[in-house]
């Protein structure tokens, strides 16, 4: 935590604060998934179109309307939130099914964006977004945007982090491993998966609104099945169930290519080649490999350690 | 949970009928449980006896006929809507959630008797914090009443399989509910573990909650229920206390006449 | 708007036939897939792209090739592709018992790869077909109908007959139809497990490879173009009930014929939204597809 603090005076690089900072809000919308995906079992490949919402409103009331920038990223949450509701009826559905419907939804999304000119700007984009301003401060840098994407970011991580172990946790999880079970202890599991639903399309349009006002710049491209299956490759490379590897995931989705210019044209085509791999080989992702490689560090250290007063009391 | 004064029908099915495809599952079957009491319901296999708890459990529409519970038409309502009203059940196949600890499991059926939400959770609201305490409360004692409390923090599909058989009832009757149907909660159990289910069901009774009980075990049915239907083809054969329906001569027929009919096929 | 005259009827009908047809090809290879692994194969319009691509490619090499030389091209590399798919991964992630998700996953991965190994390959710019069909319209007592909508007609049909009659009529497909619906029993009957699934893939493969060509001389090829296509004959099994063979062709030519006809009505912006809309209202309303519905009426 002290270390995500002081980092921007350590690495004062306004490049990789940038970076930094995509990558947050890259984290926000793959923990919004992983709630989807993770602990309520949903595949949802339709994310970018919260995103996407949340992207637009913000741009809208921002530069058409003159609202303060706090009140618009709220209310690009809230837009895309209400976008959600209209997927309700769709929680209905399970496996493939539901996952094919929330890929239509987007696509629909899509095409909204990119036609309805008159309101997104569609193809030429929409220009002219402003940095983020907070109480008339405006965030000029790229060190106070990195404070704002990081901060929005750990707020998602610690709000989503609080309620496992909780009652509505518990239902969700529940919901994941067995909806007939769950319906046969008195669970509204429809009312439930949907409340899923909302909570990751709002924290999706927040990623959205910060996205927007930090490349200041959008284009209907950034927001189609790509962007979805991108969210999804984080949660999945990360580990699917993870909160911390949602953001792990989110670092070497959106970290890596900007680092390995490299690999640049092949980046999808890596991704694509380790989500399969993931599925292969072991789902618990990035974050089992950090559990896994910090348990055996542990256990190492614990030999280590002992060794020494052990041996001074074996000399006495 | 419910209101109806002991001795009287709790539940009701009336002329309850059943198609899947072409087959009759359950042909205009009657059927009345006692308050208090323990309901045996037994029958050759494909009796129809497990669509027929399915019928009242929700799982299934009834084809045709009547369901009432509590005095209360339940005949349309879905499964989660009974199981709040009071309905609970066991599964044939068990339907435990294998990656949360006996406890999790216990306490989801405290789930429709609590109110906390996601923004409980989140800002830990006295009420949540009050729920919390009542659950973990609630679910160890069901644990401990089916015999389960050493293994409270146990992963779910670690347990042995007739522990996971008692957890699976101790998730049903966490919330005590006013009925419990019990889908053949001893199969593939042994003797010892068989004779502890049927103490279990007896206790359960006790506490006051009405049972309905699926059973091939027939030590187990003819020990511990007050009544017995019997079901064959679908449709009701016999209705009485154990010792009666011990000598029904129509029962007795359609358990031996089965046997008699396989001895013939295999000669 | 206004009325159609009959001639622009015509045009929509022969329109939404054809292209019908092209989904069909599609939704069948859903179907087999769906109905011997119980899996959406995400997959299966990369499938399409890809025997699209080959076909083109040897239309490159050998510019002389014949129409059905270039289909049978285009089907058999297909054809391959698929079965490569399946034997490399999605046999292994069988055997081992994954959740289905996970399968559902990788299928969605093997598209990505798919994808973006064809733009690498072939470029990221819509390329088009040499002219394969007479440019002038055939005359049918009055009608005029371009030989290219025709002849894809045709083909179309003629496949998804020969397919009928291999799977009713010979004992490799007697035998794949057996594994289809029960794995278990047709094991025991004596069918090996991995060759069957190996052919249900290579002739789903075949039929998608077959859709492509068409599709690719209709409009052009390009790496993306298995994408929305896919999702459409999924739209199209769907319609018709995912896990009937003859679902997905009836759903095919009727979702090809309610996309051409919606173009008289909306913005052909919005044409793909038609496809997207039927799928949700599909899943939501009749999810056994017309098919289901068919057998619920007896």
């Amino acid at each position: 935590m002290a270390a995500l603090i002081a980092l921007p005076w350590v690495e004062p690089d306004k490049f990789a604060l940038h970076v930094i900072s995509l990558i947050a809000i890259a984290s926000i919308a793959a923990m919004g998934l992983q709630v989807l995906l993770g602990y309520s079992g949903q595949l949802s490949i339709g994310q970018a179109a919260f995103y996407g919402i949340g992207a637009y409103t913000s741009a809208f009331l921002t530069v058409k309307l003159g609202v303060p920038f706090p009140l618009a990223l709220i209310g690009a949450g809230v837009a895309a939130a209400i976008a959600s509701l209209l997927m309700v009826p769709i929680t209905r559905l399970t496996g493939a099914y539901l996952a094919v419907a929330t890929l239509g939804f987007s696509i629909i999304v899509y095409l909204f964006i990119k036609n309805e000119e008159w309101l997104t700007g569609g193809s030429y984009g929409f220009i002219g977004i402003p940095r983020a301003e907070l109480f008339g401060y405006v965030l000029r840098d790229p060190r106070s945007s990195y404070y704002l994407n990081v901060g929005v970011a750990a707020i998602v991580y610690f709000v989503f982090a609080r309620i496992e172990g909780s009652r509505f946790a518990r239902a969700i999880n529940a919901i994941r491993q067995d909806a007939d079970a769950a319906r046969a202890s008195g669970i509204r599991v429809t009312l439930l998966k949907s409340e899923c639903f909302v909570i990751a399309a709002f924290v999706a349009g927040l990623a959205g609104s910060l996205y927007a006002h930090e490349v200041r710049y959008l284009a209907p491209n950034d927001f189609t099945f790509w962007k979805s299956i991108e969210i999804l490759i984080m949660v999945v490379i990360g580990g699917v169930g993870s909160l911390a590897g949602a953001i792990l995931g989110a670092a070497v989705v959106v970290g890596l290519p900007e680092y390995l210019r490299a690999i640049g044209d092949y980046r999808m085509l890596v991704f694509g080649a380790i989500l399969i791999a993931t599925m292969l080989f072991g789902e618990g992702g990035l974050a089992a490999l950090v559990a896994a490689l910090g348990r055996r560090l542990c256990a190492v250290a614990m030999r280590l350690i002992p060794k020494l007063p052990a041996s001074r009391k074996a000399a006495q | 949970m419910s209101t109806a004064a002991p001795g009287e029908c709790l539940l009701e099915a009336r002329g309850v009928t059943r198609r899947f495809g072409g087959l009759v599952a359950v042909d205009a079957v009657d059927l009345a449980v006692r308050r208090g009491s323990v309901h045996g319901l037994i029958g050759p296999n494909g009796a129809g006896k497990t669509t027929l708890l399915n019928l009242i459990a929700g799982v299934h529409r009834v084809g045709s006929g009547l369901l009432r519970f509590a005095a209360q038409d339940i005949t349309r309502d879905s499964t989660a809507k009974r199981a709040r009203a009071g309905i609970r059940r066991t599964f044939q196949n068990l339907k435990l959630f294998g990656e949360m600890t006996a406890l999790e499991n216990a306490a989801i059926g405290l789930h429709a008797q609590t109110h906390g939400g996601f923004f409980d959770a989140v800002f830990s609201t006295p009420r949540h914090r009050r729920e919390e305490r009542s659950i973990a409360d609630r679910s160890m004692a069901a644990l401990h009443f089916v015999g389960l409390a050493g293994l409270a923090q146990a992963r779910a599909d670690s347990l042995a399989y007739g522990h996971r058989r008692l957890l699976e009832i101790a998730r049903a009757i966490v919330a005590r509910p006013a009925l419990l149907l019990l889908d053949e909660p001893a199969a593939g159990l042994n003797v010892t573990e068989a004779a502890h289910v049927s103490d279990l069901i007896a206790r359960i009774r006790d506490e006051g909650t009405t049972v309905v009980l699926v059973e091939h075990h027939m030590d187990v049915v003819m020990r511990v229920s007050d009544e017995i239907t019997v079901l064959n083809y679908g449709r009701r054969l016999a209705h009485g206390t154990p010792a009666q329906i011990q000598e029904h001569p129509a029962v007795i027929e359609a358990y031996l006449g089965r046997a008699a009919e396989t001895d013939r096929a295999q000669a | 708007m206004g009325a159609l005259s009959l001639s622009q009827f015509i045009d929509l009908v022969v329109g939404g036939l054809a292209i019908g047809c092209v989904y069909s090809l599609i939704a069948l290879g859903f179907a087999m897939i769906m109905r011997a692994t119980n899996i959406i194969h995400f997959a299966q319009g990369e499938v399409m792209m890809l025997g699209c691509m080959c076909g083109l490619t040897s239309l490159w090499l050998l510019p002389a090739l014949p129409l059905p030389v270039v289909i049978a091209v285009g089907m058999a590399s297909s054809g391959l592709i698929a079965v490569a798919m399946e034997l490399t991964v999605y046999r292994t992630l069988r055997r081992r018992r994954v959740p289905i998700m996970n399968i559902i996953t990788a299928t969605v991965g093997m598209s990505i790869l798919c994808i973006n190994a064809a733009r690498i390959i072939w470029g990221s710019e819509p390329l088009r077909f040499p002219e394969l069909f007479a440019t002038s319209a055939y005359e049918f007592g009055g009608v005029r109908i371009s030989p290219q909508l025709f002849w894809i007609m045709v083909m179309g049909v003629a496949i998804m007959g020969a397919l009928q009659l291999f799977l009713k009529h010979t004992p490799t497909g007697l035998a794949m139809q057996a594994v289809a619906q029960d794995q278990e029993a047709a094991q025991l009957m004596g069918a090996n497990l991995t060759r069957m699934m190996a052919y249900t893939f290579a002739i789903s493969g075949m039929m998608a490879g077959a859709a492509g060509i068409m599709l690719g001389s209709m409009f052009f090829a390009f790496f993306e173009m298995g994408f929305i296509t896919g999702v459409k004959g999924f739209v199209a099994a769907t319609l018709g009930g995912l896990g009937s063979i003859a679902g997905a062709m009836l759903g095919g030519i009727l979702f090809g014929l309610i996309e051409t006809f919606s173009t008289v009505f909306l913005s052909s912006a919005y044409k793909d939204g038609i496809g997207m809309i039927l799928l949700i209202a599909i899943l939501l309303v009749l999810p056994s597809g017309l098919v289901g519905l068919w057998h619920k009426r007896r």
